[in-house]
């Protein structure tokens, strides 16, 4: 019971074992290793090392400010977007540390792509905003590109409900409709990872349930890694569940066992609603 | 099963609270069942015998009103981890207190058909078997009520003991059949009995299980211990 413990520190041999046994018999993905997180003086991450698992769902938990979204942001680097931020440690993604200098970014975010909280179409017709996003990283035909923009809607079960009408706005869809074109947006630019910063905490439970049927498919292709604040969420969803308490990363374990048994007491105190 | 910090909300906290208010008073009615039974056939009481099948319409009662508590709670609240293990033991060691109950009840029942037997096997072997059966079913309410896992573990792995009884018990039964044939009407009723009581051990064991569940998350082994390893001295 005690070697696959998850305590914030231990040595990084033990934890990339530990992490990687959460989802057994998968390679990881993305290894964080001895994460230190600062928004200007402040110190958001400490110390983190996780592993996230390939194909698989990663769900990262824990009440606001604890940092889970800061990780998800260091995943490609969305912090570089401000200033005053900054990482140390390391974050392996194909052998390279994407903490590294001289890294090509949009690359980075062609591979690791994002999905926010509030869906975000681009103003303008659906079948560019899934064009869009090709047509930044390749060069591609029109009848191909419109078999990718198809491809994109057909596997977030978008098409039937839009095939009519490509050319119209995408901000007169459904806040249900707009964030599975975000998922498309995201998926047809072909990258291995989808990072999902709460993605169906503005929609209705029917579409929630749609992206999360949707999770379930694109996970035997992807790696995803999904912040969520509601708890059954994270249970329906991830393989493996991330919980972090004041910038630490407090357990990693299987679902099954993080929702049944937690190891640790900080963990079954969130989860069971005890928080004081 | 409680020794946790309060929820947040506190509705929730007074709703397992009664949870396990209802299924403690249905481990001290099952006890006291328990006792009077076999006080019924031991000491030939037939005050006693009235008792066990009087008390079962309330353990009835209890477990229906456990168990829809416990399914509420599941509805409404989604329980998790220690929340979640502790209503799925409840759940099912109001149905082991259920059979315990009825198993009382059928001890009481037949108590005043048992005769004591002349010769060597009296009541003694009988006593023995009870005596240990009252002692596990007692730990492990204990063990529910104190969530004490390692209390549990001991009632779980003593539970041999009372199995190799009553294997001694029907051997000696089936010699004293054989020997007069007058014997095998009581003979049959003291069998009927011991292995009533072999079951509320074994019912006693299952709860020390679940509670072990609960407190740890672990699952014991599928196989208890056999042999003397876990044998209770005295």
């Amino acid at each position: 019971m005690n070697e696959n413990t998850m305590q914030a520190t231990p040595s990084a041999d033990v934890e990339v074992e530990a992490s990687a046994s959460a989802v057994s018999g998968r390679p990881i993905a993305i290894q964080v290793n001895n994460l230190d997180f600062y928004y200007g003086k402040t110190h958001a991450l400490h110390n983190i090392t996780l592993g996230f698992p390939e194909r698989s769902v990663t769900g990262m938990i824990g009440p606001s400010g604890c940092g889970k979204s800061t990780l998800l942001r260091v995943l490609n680097r969305m912090y570089d977007l401000y200033p005053g931020q900054r990482a140390t440690g390391e974050v392996m993604f194909s052998g390279q540390n994407i903490l590294g200098s001289g890294l090509d970014l949009n690359a980075l975010r062609s591979r690791v792509g994002m999905v926010f909280q509030k869906p975000t179409p681009f103003p303008m017709s659906i079948y560019d905003n899934i064009a869009f996003g090709i047509r930044l990283h390749e060069r591609v035909s029109r009848s191909e590109m419109d078999g990718r923009v198809e491809d994109a809607l057909r596997r977030v079960a978008l098409w039937p409900e839009v095939k009519d009408r490509l050319q119209a706005s995408a901000t007169a869809l459904s806040g249900g409709q707009q964030q599975r074109l975000c998922i498309a947006r995201t998926i047809a630019v072909r990258p291995e990872v989808i990072l999902l910063d709460e993605p169906t905490s503005a929609l209705d439970p029917v579409s929630t349930a749609r992206i999360e049927e949707l999770l379930d498919e694109l996970k035997t292709e992807f790696t995803i890694a999904i912040v969520t604040h509601n708890m059954q969420q994270a249970a329906r969803c991830a393989d493996q569940v991330a919980f972090f308490y004041l910038g630490e990363l407090v357990e990693v374990d299987s679902t099954a066992r993080m929702f049944t048994a937690p190891r640790e007491s900080r963990t079954q105190d969130y989860i069971t609603g005890r928080f004081g | 099963m409680g020794n946790e910090p309060a929820h947040t909300v506190t509705r929730y906290d007074q709703e397992l609270d009664r949870l396990r208010g209802l299924v403690a008073r249905m481990g001290g009615l099952v006890e006291r069942q328990t006792a009077r039974a076999i006080a019924a056939v031991v000491d030939q009481d037939e005050e006693a015998a009235l008792e066990p099948p009087e008390l079962d319409v309330e353990v009835d009662a209890l477990e229906r009103e456990a168990e829809s508590l416990a399914i509420r709670i599941l509805a409404l609240r989604a329980p998790m981890a220690v929340d979640l293990r502790v209503i799925i033991a409840v759940l099912k060691i109001t149905g082991d207190f259920e059979r315990i109950g009825d198993y009382a009840s059928s001890i009481a029942r037949r108590a005043l058909k048992v005769e004591p037997l002349d010769g060597a096997l009296s009541f003694g072997a009988l006593r023995n078997m009870a005596r240990l059966v009252q002692e596990n079913l007692h730990s492990a309410i204990e063990a529910m009520v104190n969530n004490d896992s390692e209390c549990a573990m001991q009632v779980w792995g003593s539970d041999t003991a009372i199995d190799e009884l009553y294997t001694a018990m029907f051997r000696e039964l089936v010699t004293y059949m054989m020997e007069d044939p007058r014997k095998i009407g009581p003979c049959i009723h003291l069998l009927f009995v011991a292995k009533n009581l072999e079951r509320i051990g074994d019912h006693a064991t299952n709860i020390a299980e679940r509670v072990y569940y609960a407190v740890t998350g672990e699952m014991l082994p599928a196989l208890r211990p056999r042999g003397g390893a876990a044998k209770k001295s005295g």
